[in-house]
């Protein structure tokens, strides 16, 4: 019997594209595969990843579990690669060999959610020894050319292995998980099969693996690869002792196509060019004293057009980010011509990373719970986008006006906080009379103490001033001071805890 | 939320044959008991047939489109008839018909309270009317399960009709003509349907209120405007003009927790609500101040949810000032450094929280210049265009309540940018806020208009929109061609409107 699931596939596109209709191709014949299907389940392993993430809206517990199977390749080391995304929030996983006789508990040894990319070894190499009896690792293949054939690996339900061959269609920069992250990444035309649902496959070229399947449009047929250059640094930084992840510059760029903003910023019709937005302080671009207004020209003397694309030796026109993040690494000098003031000058940069815990409002949390407080009823959280994503489908409109304020501009906030706290809600208690309607504040001081995080929030509420029965909170442009009398609060507190609250608080 | 529509807008819009169906089960005929009286007081009732040009904030260069509908009225003077704002509101012909006669009469507005959603026209020749019984108007809001007659022209039909209900509700509720205005609302439960709006609500032939919106998802529930905001209409013009309503300007928040009551050195007695912002430029500006407890107003104890006590109800403690006018004055009495503060306050107008309401008979301000489209930012706009922009948002909503309008008399938006060789290669900012123009911070239209006509032609005119990081050029010497084809391609007659 044959398991047709395109689910998995399809909710992985609908994050990126507008989801096609759920169609169930009809198998083709397969297509002659350069490799023996059979010898290929010996290189692949199932995983099965349960995820729960945390209620935004009660931060001390967690939502619903839900899981995810995907089939990952064997690397070097008794090591699985599979995508990032298998493995956010991840409360268990468990690998499975493809005939279904052999299961392991996994543990991530390594993971870049930027670049979509995770390592999974044995929680217990001692107990599960022999998983990998008779299993031989994928060598990593030369990263294809355009046109190239790969091999898709599917194996189904029964245990029989798939090879769908497909061509290298084209190369982008874009990105396949988180938004924002570009990352070099294959487009390969292949019509696939309904087999038995994954999340993501290796891609294999001539018998190696050249890339994880990360997506696949049906109604195109058009897969995302993430490209084997990718996958050979992501494993060979993993090898190191600390694992850094991938550069950033730091700046915001607008493309230079529009004639009369060329004009204006004397850029010689011979010259392509990108107009710098924003420079992120503290980032490689502003250590290095490139401003708001440069135009970059080229980088390592690779020029780049007025659509910020450069031209690739191998794949061809790509986007400047590539000959950032995806060929160099932090520490590593650029240089970098920029038009200033109609004159050209060589910047030199030395590269840095954005840590996310140095985000005002991080971007994602996976794998973390969620800073917390609650204080008589009143719950308090830490501003972060997975918070605002709450909101629902249209967070972006729907979510409060000042705390999306903070996400677009972190700049105007960064010098009072290290991260915004923010009154999410009130729990009606004895202590929050008359404050059930307040929500969606941002906390300025507690018992006169600024807040710069959730732990100078825990502290403030460990004591009012001296002499003073209540705790006072103060709002941020808000002529507001409220009061939580400290016996009642403290008494409410523990109430709560004996109704089920697990923890008041959590800064971690 | 209350989802409360108004009835022109129904009457308009082309779906007046869903409420034809509930319509046509109510209205009984007069009962046999009605006294002659009665049926004269019906020739009273008038049907208002107007024909509107309602402005096209998308395309402010346009026309606008024509459109129509019919009211209700009621004569309550010598050649005054009043109605609702709504029926007449963007109007180019009013047409009166008396009850069982096929003349019209020509009208005019003659004073018209959009805040209030009411009206007062005249015709041109009285005449014909001068026989006709005169409305009076009660002075008591009708009480809880009292039966009432509502007298209009609904849908369903050409000639008068009549319902009746109970008094089901009393309210504040918000008034869906202007989009920003709460007053006092009867709620009764016979259907008000399009048509029926403006039409006179009868206990015993004394008007008790002006039938004026209905609820969408709910059957049998009609909204009236009682007599104390007809009454305080009427008062209103009796100078010649409409003022509008005023306000104080303040903020409050409830003093109900006990360890905020303590922490302020107030009593728990359930006294008394904080002020925690004060508009600027109010009629409270400088004399009120955030942290104050309110505890009276005209001699009303304001309790911790800020609601007084009046003729035995408990209303909000704004009711007031709804009953007052522009000058006169409120005496409020404040705890402020645990010391007690009498005021009297001069209420004001103040007329920059006009920017959320709807404006009716108003021409579209705009600006077209080398195909970029500016318009200022207000409610018909913000209706028809939808911002996502947050800056944008943040501007409207702080607009009053942060007094950005003293510094902004507009807030300039780019609406859009007409497609022309010269704009094609633009980033696409609409539904930005204008920043600055080659420099110089935006804070009119008008002003706008004189940065973009300057003395000295500039090289190249540079826009700074707020929250964009990368400002839009055009170069000045193409201006003039450009804005010649524009104007051709899309038929603008004028390039620009400054005035409303």
């Amino acid at each position: 019997m044959k398991y047709f699931s395109l689910l998995p596939f399809l909710l992985v596109i609908s994050c990126e594209k507008p989801s096609p209709a759920p169609v169930a191709t009809a198998p083709t014949p397969a297509p002659v595969a350069p490799i023996d299907p059979d010898q290929i389940k010996s290189s692949v392993v199932r995983v099965n990843s349960t995820q729960q993430v945390w209620n935004p809206g009660q931060p001390w517990e967690k939502g619903p579990a839900k899981s995810r199977r995907a089939l990952a390749a064997l690397v070097e080391g008794n090591l699985i690669l599979t995508s990032a995304e298998m493995v956010t929030d991840a409360t268990f996983l468990e690998l499975e060999s493809t005939d279904g006789t052999r299961h392991a508990t996994a543990k991530v040894i390594n993971v870049d959610y930027e670049a979509n990319l995770t390592l999974l070894g044995l929680e217990d190499p001692e107990k599960d020894k022999t998983f990998f009896d008779g299993m031989k690792p994928l060598e990593i293949s030369i990263a294809p050319d355009i046109g190239a054939k790969l091999d898709i690996v599917q194996v189904e339900e029964n245990g029989r292995a798939l090879l769908t061959s497909g061509t290298l269609q084209s190369a982008e920069v874009l990105s396949t998980f988180l938004p924002g992250q570009l990352f070099l990444t294959y487009q390969v035309k292949a019509a696939m099969q309904s087999s038995a649902s994954s999340y993501c496959l290796p891609a294999l070229s001539n018998g190696k693996l050249a890339g994880i399947l990360s997506s696949y449009d049906s109604k195109d047929q058009i897969c995302d690869v993430i490209s084997t250059t990718l996958v050979s640094r992501f494993l060979t930084d993993s090898k190191n002792e600390s694992y850094k992840g991938f550069p950033n510059l730091g700046v915001g760029v607008a493309s230079t196509e529009d004639k009369a903003f060329r004009e204006w910023l004397k850029i010689p019709e011979t010259e392509g060019g990108l107009y710098i937005t924003k420079v992120r302080k503290n980032s490689a671009a502003d250590l290095a004293k490139m401003i708001k207004g440069d135009v970059m020209l080229a980088i390592d003397g690779m020029p780049i057009d007025r659509r910020g694309y450069y031209k690739d030796s191998q794949y061809g026109s790509l986007y400047w980010i590539q000959m950032v993040r995806g060929t160099k690494s932090s520490g590593d000098p650029l240089i970098i011509k920029i038009l200033r003031d109609g004159k050209m000058i060589d910047v030199n940069v030395t590269l840095s990373r954005q840590e996310e815990s140095t985000r005002l409002v991080p971007f994602y949390q996976f794998g973390k719970a969620p800073n917390f407080l609650v204080k008589g009823g009143m719950i308090f959280q830490e501003l972060s986008r997975p918070l605002l994503e709450a909101y629902g489908e249209e967070w972006e409109t729907r979510a409060p006006l000042n705390f999306l304020d903070v996400l677009g501009n972190p700049e105007a906030y960064q010098d009072k906080f290290d991260r915004v706290v923010c009154l999410t809600g009130v729990i009606p208690t004895p202590s929050t009379v008359g404050y059930e309607s307040l929500r969606n504040l941002i906390i300025s001081k507690v018992n006169g103490k600024p807040i710069r995080g959730m732990n100078e929030l825990i502290d403030a509420f460990k004591k009012p001033p001296l002499g003073v029965a209540s705790h006072s909170i103060e709002f941020l442009d808000e002529e507001l001071v409220i009061y939580l009398d400290e016996l009642t609060s403290d008494a409410v507190d523990k109430a709560l805890l004996q109704r089920g609250l697990p923890i008041l608080s959590r800064a971690e | 939320m209350i989802d409360l529509f108004m009835i022109k807008h129904i009457f308009l819009s082309g779906l007046m044959m869903l409420v034809v169906k509930a319509q046509t089960a109510v209205a009984p005929l007069p009962q046999q008991t009605a006294t002659p009286t009665t049926t004269q007081y019906y020739q009273s009732v008038v049907r208002i047939e107007v024909s509107t040009q309602v402005s096209d904030y998308a395309t402010p260069w346009n026309a606008g489109g024509f459109s129509g509908g019919i009211g209700t009225g009621f004569l309550i003077g010598p050649n005054k008839f009043l109605t609702n704002a709504h029926v007449i509101s963007d109007a180019q012909r009013i047409l009166i018909t008396i009850y069982g006669s096929p003349q019209k009469y020509a009208a005019k507005v003659e004073f018209v309270a959009h805040d209030c959603d009411l009206a007062i026209l005249s015709v041109e020749d009285f005449t014909p009317f001068e026989k006709l019984p005169i409305f009076s108007i009660g002075t008591a809001v009708p009480e809880l399960e009292s039966q009432v007659r509502v007298i209009g022209y609904p849908v369903g039909g050409d000639r008068i009709s009549v319902t009746r209900g109970v008094v089901s509700r009393i309210d504040f509720q918000p008034y869906s003509h202007s989009r920003s205005d709460s007053h006092l609302v009867v709620q009764i439960d016979a259907a008000i349907n399009p048509g029926n709006s403006g039409g006179p609500v009868l206990q015993e032939n004394k008007v008790i209120g002006v039938a004026f919106q209905g609820l969408r998802k709910a059957d049998n529930t009609g909204y009236i405007i009682p007599t104390p905001v007809i009454n305080r209409f009427l008062k209103d013009i009796g100078d010649g003009k409409y003022d509008h309503y005023t306000e104080l300007g303040i903020s409050e928040f409830p003093l109900m927790n006990p360890a905020m009551r303590e922490a302020l050195h107030l009593p728990n007695d359930g006294i008394g609500v904080l002020i925690v912002a004060v508009t600027p430029t109010s009629c409270s500006d400088g004399l009120v101040k955030p942290g104050d407890v309110l505890v009276a107003i005209d001699g009303n104890q304001v309790d911790s949810s800020g609601s007084i006590l009046i003729d035995g109800e408990k209303v909000n403690m704004h009711e007031i000032v709804e009953r007052k006018f522009a000058g006169d004055k409120v005496a409020l009495r404040l705890r402020r450094n645990e010391e007690w503060i009498d005021l009297n306050v001069e209420l004001k107008v103040l007329p920059q929280a006009k920017m959320y309401s709807i404006k009716y008979e108003a021409k579209p301000r705009y600006i077209v210049f080398g195909g970029l489209v500016f318009q200022p930012l207000d409610t018909n706009l913000y209706a028809t265009v939808q911002f996502t922009d947050i800056s944008v948002r943040r501007l409207y909503a702080d607009y009053v309540s942060k007094g950005l309008f003293q510094k902004h008399k507009d807030i300039v938006i780019l609406t859009r940018i007409q497609e022309d060789e010269m704009t094609s290669q633009l980033p696409n900012y609409s539904g930005k806020a204008l920043a600055s123009i080659n420099g110089t911070e935006v804070t009119s239209m008008d002003q706008a208009n004189e940065l973009l006509n300057p003395k000295e032609m500039p090289t190249h005119f540079v826009f700074e929109f707020i929250g964009v990081d990368r400002p839009l050029i055009l170069p000045a010497s193409s201006i003039g061609d450009a804005n010649k084809r524009i104007q051709k391609a899309y038929s603008i007659k004028n390039l620009s409107n400054l005035s409303e």
